[in-house]
């Protein structure tokens, strides 16, 4: 996940304004692309997990091989073994999305724990929680997902929840820093003197007034972050294995049609990896100039 | 010579912050070989909990290996952790079980390689992407800068794999060149071997948006500080003094924190280019489960990490003393 600087927001000038309309255009593009993305993403998961697919993914036809696309009602055409590439790519969709979530989710939750107790407490159990981050960025990612596979077996839902663990020192330092500048605030004052607990100062106040839109931001990160793994790995070998489609795998047996001169088989899912990941990049970005950052300065 | 008085103070304040920068120094470094360890524990928890107990096979080998007592069968955890680490700090990191070779030299041989990728790659993304953040920190949103942000937003989605796909197809058409047997040809454009690697994974090792991102953020934030105003005002280099806080510092961070990544697509680069490096015997082992060569390949790696990270302090130290004596 990505490491962004913080920015004090203001709250008073802008108040009644839907955020939306004070967000710059290129930005508007940014997060219409990127929700697109997502849009098409959660759709075609639908429509696979239902088998609801133009056609049959693993059936092989000899008669079309390598096919461009739009021949025969085959929209992106076929691969080296005449299978549709289109409902392949679809299929590939669940190699990473209910895995991704999970990394998701372990990122968010231990995250958002560690930052609390670090900001908020802070003295000792910051000092631990910093020294437990430099630990755990001090394995490169894919590297330590191989010791994994190697010690266990190679299994999606391990290795992403070895993603959201790596992920949580980026969303803890989010946290923390997030609350360390709350807490100069009044109202956390006011609270405190109202006789507020901590548990709803730290709950109600903090996160989800304050911290929400961090969350949201490092969640779509996290998506892409586990696309890029999860398709490093089945391309690697260590992931989905055919002939079950997954996009890195779809990329990798391509691999010898593409030197001989047939591009598509290989290209397809490539383009579907970089216009997804890009996708889920630009809507981070995007929703972080939005929300996190004034940019009339 | 105008202001004595001035240049009187800072340089006393100069020799009074130089034995706390070497003593800042040197508990960075004591913070790194505690992090080692840690690294070096989280390594054998992986191991010791790994169905099929290869870690005390693993320290039985290395034992006879190295003729000294042997450990009993149910020896606790934490004294098989103790026989381990005393063993790698004697250089004895066991044996390849699928080459039966030394792990250690096997190790560092390859490790110069990935070395060189690392750092080649490192060298490649940063010439691409701190122009491209110097001109959009100084002249905004130009249509030109939006152009060149798409491209570093590209760049950074890229599939590693499928770039190295057109690279190898080029060079393979157009140059005759066949990079998947690397090392081996001795024509004239044998550099060429060398430089694609490093020229692909330095173009999208996945990171070129973010430093790009962070640099500028950064540059701005310097450029819009008030003794940078101070300077244009009086006519004096913006850029001499935007450099330490503007540039330095942001640019040895943001190095040391994609060394982790450009080490992960390092992985994936060295095994399509087929070059013999850390990376592509990771991959092996994990194929293998060869464990004492991942073992050692994961510590390798985190050393390299640390370093990174050590540079970085280092500098922070030394360029801004005052802000790292909390």
């Amino acid at each position: 996940m990505k490491r962004y600087t913080q920015h004090t927001t203001e709250f008073s000038d802008s108040a009644g304004v839907p955020f939306w309309k004070k967000a710059a255009p290129v930005d508007r593009v940014y997060i219409g692309y990127g929700l697109f993305i997502v849009l098409l993403v959660v759709i075609s998961y639908i429509l696979g997990a239902t088998h609801f697919l133009p056609f049959d993914p693993q059936e092989i036809n000899m008669d079309l091989l390598m096919a461009p696309p739009q021949t025969e009602g085959h929209l992106l055409g076929t691969d080296f073994m005449g299978r549709d590439i289109l409902s392949r790519l679809i299929i590939g969709i669940q190699a990473y999305f209910l895995p991704g979530l999970l990394a998701i989710g372990i990122a968010l939750v231990l995250g958002t724990c560690f930052g609390v107790l670090a900001g908020y407490w802070g003295g000792g159990l910051d000092i631990a929680s910093t020294f437990l981050s430099n630990l755990l960025n001090s394995f490169p990612r894919l590297v330590l997902i191989l010791l994994m596979v190697a010690a266990f077996k190679p299994n999606i839902y391990l290795v992403m929840a070895v993603v959201g663990i790596t992920s949580i020192p980026t969303v803890a330092s989010l946290i923390k820093s997030k609350i360390q500048f709350l807490k100069q605030k009044n109202f956390i004052e006011a609270a405190t003197a109202l006789g507020l607990k901590n548990a709803a100062i730290i709950f109600k106040h903090i996160l989800w007034h304050n911290c929400r839109s961090v969350l949201i931001i490092q969640a779509t990160l996290g998506m892409a972050e586990a696309i890029l793994i999860e398709t490093s790995l089945s391309y690697l070998g260590f992931g989905v294995q055919e002939p079950t489609p997954s996009w890195g795998n779809m990329v990798q047996s391509g691999a010898n049609y593409f030197m001989q001169g047939n591009f598509w088989p290989s290209t397809a899912p490539a383009l579907t990896i970089l216009l997804t990941i890009m996708g889920f990049h630009l809507l981070g970005d995007g929703l972080n100039n939005i929300l996190e950052r004034k940019r009339d300065q | 010579m105008r202001y004595p008085a001035f240049f009187k103070a800072r340089s006393a304040m100069k020799l009074a912050s130089i034995r706390p920068i070497t003593v800042l120094i040197s508990r960075e470094l004591a913070i790194a070989v505690l992090l080692l360890l840690g690294v070096s524990f989280v390594v054998f928890l992986v191991l010791f909990l790994s169905p099929g107990d290869p870690f005390s096979s693993l320290l039985k080998e290395q034992m006879t290996s190295a003729a000294g007592s042997h450990p009993g069968e149910s020896a606790p955890w934490y004294s098989q952790y103790l026989l381990w680490l005393a063993n790698i700090t004697r250089g004895n990191l066991g044996t390849s079980i699928r080459t039966g070779l030394p792990v250690l030299n096997e190790v560092i041989r390859v490790g110069i390689n990935t070395l060189y990728l690392t750092l080649g790659s490192l060298l490649v993304t940063l010439l691409i992407a701190v122009p491209i953040a110097i001109v959009s920190a100084r002249h905004g949103l130009t249509p030109v800068n939006w152009v060149l942000t798409m491209f570093t937003y590209v760049a950074s989605a890229l599939p590693v794999f499928w770039l190295a796909y057109i690279v190898i197809y080029i060079s393979m058409h157009r140059f005759g060149l066949f990079p998947l047997a690397f090392g081996s040809s001795t024509q004239k454009w044998n550099w060429l071997h060398f430089m694609l690697p490093v020229l692909v994974l330095g173009l999208s090792n996945g990171t070129m948006g973010e430093v790009v991102r962070h640099m500028r953020e950064e540059l701005s934030r310097v450029f819009s500080e008030e003794y940078i105003c101070t300077a244009r005002a009086k006519g004096a280099s913006i850029w001499k003094h935007a450099f330490k806080e503007g540039f330095l510092i942001p640019i040895t961070e943001i190095i040391a924190a994609k060394i982790p990544y450009i080490l992960g697509g390092a992985v994936v680069v060295e095994q399509v280019f087929n070059w013999p490096g850390m990376g592509r015997m990771a991959w092996q082992a994990a194929q293998d489960r060869d464990y004492p060569l991942i073992m050692a390949i994961t510590l390798m790696a985190a050393i390299f990490v640390r370093l990174g990270s050590l540079i970085h302090r280092a500098v922070h130290i030394v360029v801004n003393p005052r802000s790292s004596r909390e």
